[in-house]
C-alpha cells in the first residue's frame, strides 16, 4: 500500500443488515408473563425471572429485607439444603443465583440446553419453596455485617453513599446499603412473610433466551409452577427526591488516601423520561467514553487521572447524573476546575456536528456487539421488559439515537446537567485536599469513613 | 453427558505473510460483527532489570498516535465507527483488540498496521503516558486494600527475575526511561514477525486475507528478540512474609505454589483441582470455611497461567478475631485429603460439566474466540488447538488430579504472605 493511500481512514465494506427478531410473549393463568427468544446457535439457555419488587420496596422498619430474602432463596428449599442445591446446580455445570437491586428482584439461571428441564425444576424450587433456614440466615447476618465494615475501606462505596444521600434525600434510592443494626434484627419470619408477599407471579416476567422451544417450555412451566398464586401488587408511593439549590461539597476524610475519588452529581432522569435519547447522546459527547470530552481533557490532555467519565443512571422512578474520576491528591482542585469547565461548556455551546455524528455512530454501532452473546441479548430483552419500554424498542433503538438533534442535546444538557446545583463528593485525605477544593461550593461538610459528620474546625 | 458432548469445530484458516506476521482467520457469521486481536510476543518477562514496567508503558504508548493516526485517534476512530477496544499487558504478552461492525474491518486493519509500522515514540507522549501509568498504579495497586499482595507473592514464588517482577513495574525505572530506550523496545518487540493477528466474525476469508496483506504486508521484519530464559528451580521452598497494608481493614493471607507450565497435564490437573477447592458454592473450601467454620469473609483462588513455570493461589480474608493459622490448617487438610483420596465421582462430573459449559459460552463472542485463538497461535504456534484442547482437559482423570495435588500442593514448598492492617484508623 502506498504512503498516500495510508493517509486517510479507509471506507467501510458493504454493510451487513442486523435485526433482532421479536420474541414470543405469553401470559400464564397465574399472571406470569413469559418472553421467549428461541436461538439455536449454540446448545445453551439463559433464564431470567424478574419481580417488580426491589430494595426500595423494603418495609420502612426492615431495610435490607428484600436483598436478604433474595440471597437466601438459594440457601435451602423444601427439597434441598443449601449445600445440596449448590452441588446439584454445579454438577450440571450450571448456575443459579438471585439478587435484589433498587427496583427488581431477579433470579438468574443458565446452563447447557440439555439440562434446561432440570433448571426449570430448580428455578421453581428456589422461587416457590425456599425454607429460609435459621442457621443460614444467621450466617448471612454475620457475614453481611462484616461486609458492611469492609465496604467502608472502599472509596467508591463511600462516595456513592454520600452522593445518593444528597440526590435522593428521603426517597429510598438514597440508601446504598442497609446498616449493621438493620441486618442484625432481620428474622426468619420477616423473610417468610416478605417472600409470600413479593414473589408473586402477577408481578413478574420470565425471560428465556436460547436453544429451547417455546411450546415445550410453556407446558413445562404450567406443570412445574402449579399452585403459585397471585397476590396484591406492592405500592410505588415514595417521597420525591429533593430539589437542590446551590452547590455543596462533602469530603469523606480517608487519611492516607493516595488518591481523591471525585463524584459530581445532580438529579437526572428516570428510564421512561422522554429526554432519554437526547440525554444518552449528550452524555456520549460529554463523558461516557474514552473519546468523550471529559476523558480527552482530564486524562489525555492534563494527565490527572487514569480515567474520567460522566454517567447517567436512570432507574424506574428517578435517576442521577454523575461525573467521576480518581485523581492524585495534588490535582484534586485542578480536576474540579476542568470538570466544571466541561459541564458548563456542554450547556452553553452546541456540540459540533462531528461530535454528534461520532456519538451516534458509536451508540448505534455497539448495539449489535451487545447482542452477540446470549447473555447480552438477554440483558437487552430484560431491560426492554422491566422498564416498560415499547415493544419495538430494540428494533427502533438505532433510529431513535439517529433522530436526536443538536438542539435537543443542548436542551438536555441545560435541563439535566446542573453544575450550579451539584453535589460534589470527594473521598480523600482532607488534610491534603481541603484547601484546594473548598472554594468550589457554597457549603462544605466533612464526614469520616464511618459515615459520621465531623464537627467543624 | 459431557463425555459424549461434541462441539462443531471452529473454522480456522492460517497464513503467514512474507514479513513473518502470522494471520489467523476464524469466520463465524452469527452476528454482523468482527473482532481483531493483535498479540505481540512481549510481556513483563522480557523486561530488563533496570527497565521494569516497560511492556505495560508501551501498551499506553500504542494509543498515542502514529504516522497517520493522531494522538488518541485510535480510541476515536474505533468509537466513532461503533466499536469497542482495549489493550492489556501480562507477563506473557501485550494484546490489542477491537470489535467493530463487520463492514469496518478495513478501519481496524488500518489502525493496527499504522501503529505497528510507525508508532509516534516522542518525548511528549512518553511524559504524558508515564503520568497516566503512575495514576493507574495509584488507583489499582497503592490505593486499594490488598492491592499489592499478588505482586508481593510473585516475588516470593519465583526466583528468576523474568518471572518474579510485577507488570506495573518500578516508577523509578519509568522515570529513567529515555525516548531512545522506548524506540529500541518498539523496534525489537513490535515487529510483524513477533506478532499474531486474529480475525474472528463476519467476513469473506479471501477478501479479509487480501486486506491484511495490503495493510501489513510491507511492514519490515526485524531480527528476532533476544532469547529468554524463564526457567526456575522447581521448588518454592517455604517462604514467609508479613506485609503491613495501610488500607486493609482486616488481616488476610495468601498462599502460593509454583506449578508446571500451561498446557502440561500437571497444569490442567491442578487447574481442575483449583475448581474443586475454591470455585463455586459447593467447592470444598467454601463449604468448610465460609459455611462450616464460618471463619472467613472472603475466599478466593486462581491459577496464573504462563508459558514457563506457573502458579496457583488460595487466599482468605478471615473474620476479625479468627485464628489465621487454624484456617490455613483447614486448607492444608483439604489439600491433603485431595492428595490422598482424589476427587469424588461427583466432583469429577461437576468440573467436566462446568468446563464444557464455560467453553461453549466462550464461543459466543467473537472477541473471546479471537483472544483464545491468538494465545494458542502465539504461545503454541497452533491456533487449531482451540478445537482439540477441550478433549485433553476432559481426559484428565481423578487419579491425575490426586497425583498432581500430592506432588505440587501437599508440600511445605509454598509461599505464605500475611497481610497485617496498618492503618491509622
Amino acid at each position: 500500500m502506498t504512503p498516500e493511500l495510508r493517509k486517510n481512514p479507509p471506507a467501510p465494506l458493504a454493510p451487513i443488515a442486523f435485526d433482532i427478531a421479536q420474541p414470543s410473549q405469553d401470559v400464564l393463568e397465574n399472571g406470569l408473563r413469559v418472553v421467549v427468544f428461541e436461538n439455536e446457535r449454540l446448545p445453551l439457555v439463559n433464564f431470567r425471572l424478574a419481580f417488580f419488587a426491589g430494595d426500595i420496596h423494603d418495609p420502612a422498619e426492615h431495610h435490607g429485607l428484600t436483598s436478604a430474602m433474595a440471597t437466601q432463596l438459594t440457601e435451602g428449599t423444601q427439597a434441598y439444603t443449601s449445600l445440596q442445591l449448590a452441588e446439584k446446580v454445579e454438577r450440571l455445570g450450571a448456575s443459579i443465583s438471585a439478587h435484589a437491586s433498587y427496583d427488581f428482584t431477579t433470579v438468574s439461571a443458565s446452563s447447557l440446553s440439555l439440562y434446561a428441564s432440570e433448571m426449570i425444576d430448580l428455578l421453581a424450587e428456589v422461587v416457590l419453596r425456599p425454607t429460609f433456614p435459621e442457621e443460614e440466615l444467621d450466617l448471612y447476618r454475620r457475614n453481611t455485617v462484616e461486609s458492611l465494615k469492609f465496604q467502608r475501606s472502599q472509596p467508591p462505596f463511600l462516595a456513592a453513599e454520600q452522593a445518593a444521600r444528597h440526590i435522593y434525600g428521603t426517597h429510598p434510592y438514597a440508601r446504598v446499603s442497609p446498616t449493621a443494626a438493620e441486618i442484625e434484627k432481620l428474622t426468619r419470619e420477616d423473610l417468610v412473610r416478605h417472600h409470600r408477599r413479593t414473589l408473586i407471579p402477577n408481578n413478574a416476567i420470565l425471560i428465556v433466551v436460547g436453544d429451547i422451544k417455546r411450546d415445550e417450555l410453556l407446558s413445562q412451566l404450567n406443570d412445574k409452577l402449579e399452585g403459585w398464586e397471585q397476590g396484591s401488587l406492592p405500592s410505588n408511593e415514595f417521597d420525591t427526591p429533593p430539589t437542590r439549590y446551590g452547590r455543596t461539597l462533602t469530603i469523606v476524610d480517608r487519611a492516607g488516601s493516595a488518591q481523591s475519588n471525585i463524584v459530581i452529581a445532580n438529579a437526572g432522569i428516570k428510564r421512561l423520561d422522554p429526554d432519554f435519547f437526547p440525554v444518552l447522546v449528550m452524555n456520549q459527547v460529554l463523558g461516557a467514553g474514552a473519546s468523550s470530552r471529559v476523558f480527552m481533557n482530564i486524562r489525555e490532555d492534563k494527565g490527572y487521572t487514569y480515567g474520567a467519565y460522566t454517567r447517567v443512571d436512570s432507574k424506574r422512578l428517578a435517576g442521577d447524573f454523575e461525573a467521576t474520576a480518581e485523581v492524585r491528591n495534588e490535582v484534586t482542585g485542578a480536576s474540579l476546575k476542568e470538570f466544571f469547565y466541561e459541564l458548563e461548556r456542554i450547556r452553553n455551546e452546541r456540540a459540533t456536528d462531528e461530535e454528534i455524528a461520532d456519538a451516534k455512530s458509536f451508540l448505534t454501532g455497539v448495539f449489535p456487539i451487545r447482542a452477540e452473546t446470549q447473555e447480552g441479548l438477554t440483558n437487552l430483552l430484560v431491560n426492554q421488559q422491566l422498564y416498560d419500554l415499547p415493544e419495538d424498542y430494540l428494533q427502533q433503538y438505532r433510529a431513535n439515537v439517529n433522530a436526536v438533534t443538536a438542539e435537543q442535546i443542548q436542551e438536555a444538557a441545560q435541563k439535566h446537567v446542573q453544575p450550579d446545583n451539584a453535589a460534589i463528593v470527594i473521598v480523600g485525605d482532607a488534610g491534603e485536599i481541603t484547601e484546594q477544593v473548598k472554594d468550589y461550593a457554597d457549603t462544605v461538610e466533612v464526614f469520616d469513613t464511618e459515615g459520621r459528620q465531623k464537627p467543624e474546625r | 453427558m459431557p463425555h459424549s458432548f461434541s462441539l462443531p469445530p471452529l473454522d480456522i484458516v492460517e497464513h503467514t505473510l512474507a514479513n513473518g506476521l502470522r494471520v489467523v482467520l476464524n469466520h463465524d457469521g452469527a452476528a454482523p460483527v468482527v473482532s481483531v486481536a493483535v498479540y505481540y510476543n512481549v510481556g513483563s518477562r522480557n523486561e530488563r532489570e533496570d527497565r521494569t514496567g516497560f511492556a505495560h508503558l508501551f501498551e499506553h504508548m500504542m494509543f498515542q498516535g502514529s504516522e497517520n493516526v493522531p494522538k488518541a485517534g485510535h480510541f476515536q476512530f474505533i468509537m466513532k465507527a461503533g466499536g469497542t477496544m482495549n489493550g492489556t499487558t501480562s507477563s506473557e504478552r501485550t494484546n490489542y483488540y477491537e470489535t467493530l461492525p463487520a463492514d469496518q474491518l478495513p478501519l481496524a486493519l488500518w489502525l493496527e498496521s499504522d501503529r505497528m509500522r510507525s508508532l509516534a515514540v516522542t518525548q511528549e507522549n512518553l511524559d504524558n503516558q508515564r503520568d497516566a501509568v503512575k495514576e493507574e498504579k495509584r488507583l489499582r495497586y497503592d490505593n486499594q486494600p490488598y492491592g499489592q499482595i499478588f505482586d508481593l507473592i510473585n516475588e516470593m514464588i519465583y526466583k528468576n527475575f523474568a518471572n518474579s517482577h510485577s507488570t506495573i513495574g518500578s516508577m523509578d525505572h519509568l522515570d529513567a526511561a529515555s525516548v531512545e530506550d522506548c524506540q529500541e523496545f518498539f523496534r525489537i518487540y513490535y515487529a510483524p514477525n513477533n506478532a499474531v493477528i486474529v480475525l474472528s466474525g463476519s467476513f469473506d476469508a479471501d477478501e479479509a486475507l487480501k486486506l491484511v496483506e495490503t495493510y501489513f504486508g510491507d511492514i519490515p521484519s526485524q531480527p528476532l528478540p533476544p532469547e529468554l530464559d524463564v526457567t526456575e528451580p522447581t521448588e518454592v521452598a517455604s517462604t514467609y512474609r508479613e506485609w503491613q497494608d495501610p488500607l486493609a481493614p482486616f488481616p488476610a493471607f495468601l498462599i502460593g505454589w509454583k506449578i508446571p507450565p500451561r498446557r502440561t497435564p500437571e497444569f490442567y490437573a491442578l487447574y481442575l483441582a483449583g475448581k474443586i477447592l475454591y470455585e463455586g458454592d459447593s467447592c470444598r473450601l467454601y463449604q468448610k470455611l465460609v459455611k462450616g467454620d464460618e471463619s472467613v469473609i472472603q475466599l478466593f483462588g486462581f491459577t496464573d497461567e504462563r508459558r514457563g513455570p506457573s502458579s496457583i493461589f488460595v487466599g482468605a480474608i478471615p473474620k476479625p478475631g479468627e485464628d489465621l493459622s487454624k484456617i490455613r490448617e483447614t486448607i492444608m487438610n483439604e489439600i491433603h485429603d485431595l492428595a490422598t483420596h482424589g476427587p469424588s465421582p461427583a466432583e469429577m462430573e461437576k468440573i467436566e460439566n462446568q468446563f464444557v459449559n464455560d467453553s461453549v459460552r466462550q464461543r459466543q463472542s467473537s472477541m473471546a474466540r479471537a483472544q483464545a485463538i491468538a494465545e494458542y497461535a502465539l504461545y503454541d504456534g497452533d491456533p487449531k488447538l482451540i478445537n482439540t484442547e477441550l478433549e485433553r482437559i476432559l481426559a484428565v482423570t481423578a487419579d491425575d488430579i490426586r497425583m498432581a495435588v500430592a506432588h505440587y500442593l501437599n508440600t511445605e514448598n509454598r509461599a505464605l504472605l500475611d497481610v497485617v492492617p496498618a492503618g491509622q484508623g
